[in-house]
């Protein structure tokens, strides 16, 4: 068990792949944002990919831990230490009864995935233990840690094989504090509705990633887009703008064009609304998404169903057991 | 206008838009309604959900164990396997669900937007009466409740049902808010489009409201029965009649929501026949409201 | 002389002295905004605000960087 003696800014409980099979009532998958480093941060300790582990956002939270565990710290750097001296990122290490994690401000990134050998133990909820904090859903009593909440996880056998481990650096994310990030996007899924100039703009010239953005919706500005003729001229039931549609499924990941700036609709984002997305995110790049700091400027490169596809594939072996090493 | 073929476009790598028509039509949700019931019953490898909408349909699939090319013949296939909507039958929950029509809440809502947001609102109840050319608002009020609503989809806020009236004869529209409200009362009724929806909690929105009811639409510590199998009271394909209820009652039933002792009004034993209905409807005077 | 960084990368949203005014350790000096929630920033000791480094309205700066310094007392 651990206690949490700082919440951090909004740290909550995610396990891989989320919610899933429930988007039809209105549940979005919620899930770590940044999946490539939570399911690193897994393998470092032993677990499977899924296990449910912390995901920690801008400032990270301190946690006293009751019992010895083995954990593993991935993604965003927030100077992780433990009793005040530093500790490695990227490999599992040992800590003891009565000792502090702590964590602080995001200094390259933005999330830190904390992972506990044995997994945390909670209340699934519909079959995850993701959290879909503003609905009050999943995790620790549907929200974000809250200070004096005591967690725990499943024990597990602690020794010395499951301590500094270590990733191949070839399976590891590059997060970086570049300012320009050039993000993959997939056409569609509504197709013809920004006109040729339009897409075109969308596609070369950059998106500033907005402060107000969260696990709902990335806010982007950037250049005003142009519409085809089948988005000026349609039926009224549409809608008076020209992204306006008959209200219909938004994919996780759809760049949606609500209103006046484009939201990518990310982990706890709405399941269906009454704006086009004219281009998709796929999973594969969420992880670039998760550790863009505000006032970055995002380029979006257009590639295949199926190259998008590929690069999840070649994502999924990064985060396979045989990439991590006993060091 | 409904597509001689259906549609399909991919969203990112996981999920694919099935496109049935440009239009908000009833027989084009059955048709997503009943490829969701046969998706579910062929359990096909790698297809994981599905997501009925007004004329469209979600579908979420695993890139690992079928690509896109092959979920898109698969798709196909089942959908020349439905055969003509007027042949569609199913199974459809029914829920006398009370509402206060006019209530003060709404109003208490809109007051607050006009006063922070836009002084030149119109009272919702007053807005969609004049625009549908409706006599007063006592006669939007039996409009609204005179027919029973189709779930066509869930979504924006976990358990929000989007419904369509089922009597032609009780269709209005209004156009949604622009810019939205910031808060609506939970358990607020609104029109949007052609659509009805509830609020299942206080929650920013852009439909007209005009209503409330007092019973929960979702419930996540499934303090009553019907939350059993799911925390979200409806699921598309349900139907639902608005009861009209005074004050006196609508705090009764508060209560009783309160203490736990109420009791959903739900019907469980029906079939929704597409060709009975498109019968029905054929040989109504649109014209005569009620 | 005591440094008050930021907490966090954002915005800065209200800032609630000025210089020359007297603060006592725990009062709220200025608040960022990040992922539309307030981060408060509180002065660490009581003192007199010496210089202020950031405006209202601020946007994208990065965590660590010095925004008041306090003369204390």
């Amino acid at each position: 068990m651990f206690t949490v003696i700082k919440t951090g800014l909004e740290t909550s409980v995610q396990d891989f792949p989320g919610r899933i099979g429930f988007r039809d009532q209105g549940f979005p998958p919620s899930g770590p944002m940044d999946s490539w480093s939570f399911r690193l941060a897994n393998r470092l300790v032993g677990n499977e990919v899924g296990c449910a582990a912390l995901e920690c956002q801008y400032i990270g939270p301190t946690l006293a831990f009751e019992q010895d565990a083995v954990i593993a710290i991935t993604g965003a750097n927030m100077t992780p230490k433990i009793d005040g001296l530093a500790i490695p990122m990227w490999t599992s290490i040992f800590i003891k009864a009565g000792q502090e994690l702590s964590l602080i401000f995001a200094k390259v990134g933005v999330r830190s995935y904390i992972a506990i050998a044995g997994g945390i133990n909670s209340q699934p909820w519909l079959g995850s233990q993701s959290t879909f904090h503003k609905a009050g859903v999943g995790g620790i009593e549907g929200r974000a840690l809250q200070k004096g909440q005591h967690i725990d996880w499943r024990s597990v056998e602690l020794n010395n094989t499951l301590i500094n481990r270590a990733v191949k650096s070839e399976a590891l994310p590059d997060i970086n504090n570049d300012k320009a990030i050039s993000i993959n996007v997939v056409y569609g899924p509504n197709e013809g509705w920004l006109d040729e100039a339009g897409k075109a703009k969308f596609l070369t010239e950059p998106w500033k990633l907005s402060s107000k953005s969260d696990r709902t919706g990335f806010r982007l500005e950037g250049p005003t887009l142009t519409f085809t003729d089948k988005a000026h001229n349609k039926s009224p039931e549409h809608g008076s703008e020209p992204s306006n549609i008959i209200d219909q499924g938004y994919p996780v990941g759809g760049i949606n064009l609500a209103g006046e700036t484009p939201i990518i609709l990310v982990n706890d984002g709405p399941s269906m609304g009454g704006f086009i997305n004219p281009f998709t995110v796929p999973g594969c790049e969420f992880w670039k998404l998760a550790q863009a700091k505000p006032g970055s400027q995002l380029y979006f490169k257009e590639i295949t169903v199926q190259q998008a596809q590929r690069l999840g594939r070649e994502q999924t072996e990064a985060c396979n057991d045989d990439k991590i090493t006993n060091q | 206008m409904i597509y001689d073929k259906p549609r399909f476009t991919p969203g990112g790598d996981r999920y694919i838009l099935i496109e049935f028509g440009s239009e908000m039509n009833l027989t084009l949700n059955f048709m997503g309604q009943a490829l969701a019931k046969l998706l579910e019953e062929n359990n096909q490898a790698g297809i994981i959900e599905s997501a009925p909408c007004f004329a469209s349909m979600l579908i979420h699939y695993d890139p690992d164990v079928i690509g896109y090319d092959n979920a898109v013949i698969y798709l196909t296939e089942l959908i020349s396997e439905l055969g003509p909507s007027d042949d569609i039958v199913l199974d459809s929950r029914l829920f006398y669900i009370p509402a206060v029509y006019l209530d003060p809440w709404t109003k208490e809502a809109i007051d607050d937007y006009r006063l922070k947001i836009n002084n030149d609102k119109v009272h919702d109840p007053d807005y969609v009466t004049q625009l549908n050319g409706l006599e007063n608002v006592e006669q939007l009020a039996r409009v609204h409740s005179g027919t029973e609503y189709w779930v066509a989809s869930l979504g924006f806020w976990p358990g929000l049902p989007f419904m369509m009236p089922l009597d032609p004869r009780c269709k209005l529209t209004a156009p949604k808010y622009n810019p939205p409200r910031t808060w609506t009362p939970k358990g607020a009724i609104g029109m949007g489009g052609a659509s009805t929806a509830i609020y299942p909690e206080v929650l920013p929105g852009g439909y007209q409201i005009f209503g409330r009811t007092p019973v929960p639409i979702w419930d996540t510590s499934k303090r009553f029965d019907v939350f059993e199998n799911s925390i979200c009271l409806f699921q598309p394909g349900d139907r639902v009649k608005f009861v009209p209820c005074d004050m006196d009652a609508f705090e009764y039933y508060e209560q009783q929501v309160k203490d736990g002792s109420y009791v959903y009004n739900l019907i469980e034993y029906q079939k929704f026949s597409v060709k009975n209905h498109n019968d029905w409807v054929s040989n109504l005077d649109v014209n005569r409201r009620f | 002389m005591e440094n008050i960084p930021l907490q966090t990368s954002g915005n800065i949203w209200k800032i609630l002295v000025k210089v020359g005014d007297k603060v006592e350790e725990g009062q709220v000096l200025f608040i960022m905004e990040v992922m539309k929630m307030e981060v408060d920033h509180e002065a660490s000791c009581s003192g007199v605000i010496q210089a202020i480094h950031i405006n209202e309205g601020d946007e994208g700066l990065d965590a660590d960087m010095i925004a008041i310094t306090i003369e204390p007392a």
